[in-house]
């Protein structure tokens, strides 16, 4: 089985409207970026832009080809340790297979949501996917059918994107307004 | 018939090389104020034309003529007024022109302009240009042209034939009469901009009872002292513990001493070492990067009457210096000692964190670096338009001549647009629609074919338009995903072969569309793209869910897996009948247009030219 991993360059830029407990985060915010568990990369802190921080920092992470998502965690220094303030996946499939061609710079905005899954702030990065040089002659067929080849998944309906679904779980107790 | 001889003298007249009218910075500033407050906000900039000519018809007896340009506007009425007159160039048959016109450039507004050359025969030494009658002289020809069909010429040169207006009407054909050309140059092209960063330490409080206190304070401290236990009110004023809440102004000083302030930071609660968020400052507002600036430091207060803390008089070259050599200059403040202003050194000290330059291309650098508009229309073919033969449908073509809702949205946009498309090939789509044998399609090409979506200039879609009206049976629902869908694809095979273009999809509509959720998937999906959606709204429906889409109204658009537009890509406009002479509600539509261009450009650090 061919286990062909790509490089993924992913400048993380900035978020908005970030909060803990309903109130705005003061300061120290920085963001991890996992491929998967093991594999996870830190920006720096942003000791200044409290809720609206920005950082501009590019990380190169190597992403196998089973990824399904990148995660980011926006995470927040405090005097009582680190806080996770919001989680957002990006399914592969948004900058692999979408609109944009292959290599080319991506900006993308994601919603971040916290811990109980409510609605925390917005994150901007600008991503590119390079190819490492052995594997280009594969790349050549094209990005959707090649995929299917190597293992990526089942395509459900006969869709390029191959039917990745975001799960948001729901709580019963809290006002269905608050999630959306 | 032509002179005898030319007026030497005259020929031999200084002329101004510079436009004659336009004083630097402050006729700017006062246009960009006119502009904004008649509702104007487009991207404009001051264009400045210049003039030559060749081949011209020789109407002197014994010397070549002597021709000058005079430069009108036809206005959307019709009306022809003059605007301008170049120099008059002695005894030439290809001269250029040194006296240049100077005109603003509105991108959402189609500019006319009409040329006409004169071979003056009057002696016109002594005399200025302006009093020339043009009766008497005679017509060596006339053109006319549009100002962005200057501007999208690669090196922004238009070459224009000469007619005769009494040979047009009556010849067969024409005859060569020489040609003349316009060159448009940029000024002030607003390029270089300073990006600064500024703090100031030790800001000193304020002494209550020093003589340039406010009344106002001293008054509310004497209450309190009343109303609360007044021992401590007495140490809070006497350690002079005042609250201070900085902010700065830069001025620029003009020729009369007389300061103009250019920006303004903002105001930082309770900081005596603040350090204020970057200042942008456009070195052409400025006048240049040696012009001398005052920065001033004021203590906010909420009556509007704030204190000044200390000033400094720097220029944007010398707050270069500061930044490189990390140190700092002591704030100053005029005090009055005795009959005199004095200028009081104090211990706060103005440093500069950050400066840098940048060099901002506009919009019409990346025209002559062969960046091109692409123009894409979808028409609602829904049956809430009403039968299209029906005078009440707002698809109703009047025999008349008279052109429905739909056709003058397609005509107002796209007179504007199609100079800046080269090859004037506009895809076209219908919506919500049957085409004869088929099922309803939510993106049927306008052309009736089946391969290509493609039609030939303006007269194209509108001939597709009223030949799809009698083909396809109007259905529903109204889906805006499927067009935004197809016009994404268009865009992204466009990115991946690196051509330089960047798409407009107008849409018309008549009605709020059934997939709002669908539609905020497409749109997300396509804000990354070099992509712009305008959709006016015709008829009378009530467009407030359609509002939701531009993001200048509401908050950015969300998808259904959680991934956001990253640049706000739609403006919505309802179209409305509007008297000739007002500001078209289409133009506020377009004005949007190069910002967003210069956004997705500027992103990416596209530059210009490659």
């Amino acid at each position: 089985m061919e286990t062909k991993s790509r490089t993924l360059e992913i400048t993380v830029l900035s978020a908005e409207d970030l909060r803990i407990d309903n109130k705005p985060v003061k300061k120290n915010a920085y963001v991890v970026v996992s491929v998967d568990t093991f594999n996870n990369k830190a920006t720096k802190v942003d000791g200044e832009g409290g809720s609206y921080p920005s950082w501009n920092d590019k990380l190169v992470m190597e992403m196998p080809s089973q990824t399904r998502f990148v995660t980011l965690q926006v995470k927040c220094k405090g005097s009582r340790g680190e806080k996770t303030v919001g989680l957002a996946r990006i399914p592969v499939t948004d900058f692999v297979a979408g609109y944009s061609p292959e290599a080319c710079l991506q900006f993308l905005s994601y919603r971040l949501r916290d811990p109980k899954g409510l609605k925390n702030g917005i994150i901007n990065v600008s991503l590119r996917v390079k190819e490492p040089l052995q594997d280009c002659s594969l790349q050549a067929a094209g990005g959707g059918g090649n995929a299917a080849a190597i293992g990526l998944g089942i395509p459900i309906d006969g869709r390029r994107d191959y039917g990745v679904v975001t799960g948001i779980p729901i709580w019963t107790g809290y006002p269905s307004n608050s999630l959306f | 018939m032509g002179n005898c001889c030319s007026d030497v003298g005259g020929g031999m007249a200084a002329v101004s090389g510079a436009a004659s009218s336009a004083a630097t910075g402050n006729q700017n500033d006062a246009v960009d104020m006119y502009l904004r407050s008649h509702g104007i906000h487009g991207l404009f900039s001051q264009i400045e034309l210049s003039f030559s000519a060749t081949s011209l018809r020789d109407r002197d007896v014994f010397s070549k003529s002597d021709p000058m340009v005079v430069v009108y506007i036809k206005e959307r009425d019709g009306a022809i007024n003059e605007v301008f007159r170049t120099e008059v160039v002695l005894n030439s048959l290809t001269p250029t022109w040194i006296a240049k016109y100077t005109i603003t450039y509105h991108f959402e507004v189609v500019q006319n302009l009409l040329f006409k050359v004169f071979d003056v025969d009057t002696q016109y030494h002594n005399v200025e240009v302006k009093m020339l009658k043009l009766e008497e002289q005679q017509s060596l020809g006339e053109a006319c042209c549009t100002l962005s069909e200057i501007v999208t010429k690669p090196n922004r040169s238009l070459t224009l034939d000469l007619i005769l207006r009494e040979e047009s009407v009556s010849s067969t054909h024409s005859q060569h009469h020489g040609k003349l050309t316009v060159h448009a140059e940029e000024c002030f092209s607003s390029k270089s901009t300073a990006d600064i960063i500024l703090r100031c330490i030790d800001l000193e409080s304020k002494n209550l009872f020093s003589k340039s206190v406010c009344g106002d304070g001293f008054i509310f401290s004497y209450f309190l002292f009343v109303l609360l236990s007044g021992i401590l009110v007495i140490f809070w004023c006497k350690f002079g513990l005042v609250l201070q809440d900085p902010f700065l102004v830069i001025s620029k000083l003009a020729e009369s001493g007389i300061s103009i302030p250019v920006c303004k930071t903002e105001v930082l609660k309770n900081d005596h070492n603040p350090t204020w968020k970057p200042v942008f400052l456009n070195i052409q507002q400025v006048g240049s990067k040696d012009s001398p600036l005052v920065i001033e430091c004021f203590n906010f207060n909420s009556n509007g009457k704030h204190d000044l803390i200390g000033k400094v008089e720097k220029s944007l070259a010398d707050l270069e210096k500061l930044h490189l050599g990390r140190e700092g200059e002591n704030l100053y403040l005029p005090t009055l000692v005795g009959h005199n202003y004095e200028n009081k050194i104090l211990n706060s000290k103005l440093l500069v964190d950050k400066f840098s330059e940048t060099v901002k291309h506009t919009f019409l650098d990346y025209l002559a670096g062969g960046f091109e508009l692409n123009f894409m229309v979808a028409i609602d073919f829904t049956a809430s338009n009403g039968n299209p033969r029906l005078p009440d449908s707002l698809h109703y073509i009047d025999p008349s001549g008279r052109l429905n809702a739909y056709q003058k949205a397609i005509y107002e946009v796209g007179e504007i647009l199609q100079f800046y498309d080269a090859d004037k090939r506009y895809p076209a789509w219908g919506f919500g629609a049957r085409p004869i044998d088929g099922p309803v399609s939510h993106c049927f090409n306008l052309n009736g074919s089946s391969n290509y979506c493609e039609v030939q200039g303006i007269q194209g879609i509108m001939m597709a338009y009223t030949s799809a009206l009698f083909n396809v049976s109007l259905a529903g629902p109204t889906l805006f995903g499927h067009v935004i869908n197809r016009a994404s694809v268009v865009a992204c095979d466009s990115l991946s072969t690196g051509a330089k273009k960047y798409f407009a999809l107008l849409i018309i509509t008549d009605g709020v569309i059934t997939d709002l959720q669908e539609t905020k998937d497409a749109l997300v999906k396509a804000s990354d793209l070099p992509l712009s959606i305008l959709i006016v709204g015709v008829g009378g429906a009530d467009f407030k869910e359609m509002e939701i889409l531009d993001a200048d109204k509401g908050e950015r658009l969300e998808s259904t897996t959680g991934c956001i537009a990253s640049r706000d890509i739609v403006q919505f406009v309802p179209f409305r009948d509007v008297q000739s002479g007002e500001i078209s509600v289409v133009g506020a539509l377009l004005a949007e247009l190069p910002t967003q261009f210069l956004t997705y450009m500027r992103r990416r650090d596209i530059k210009p030219s490659t």
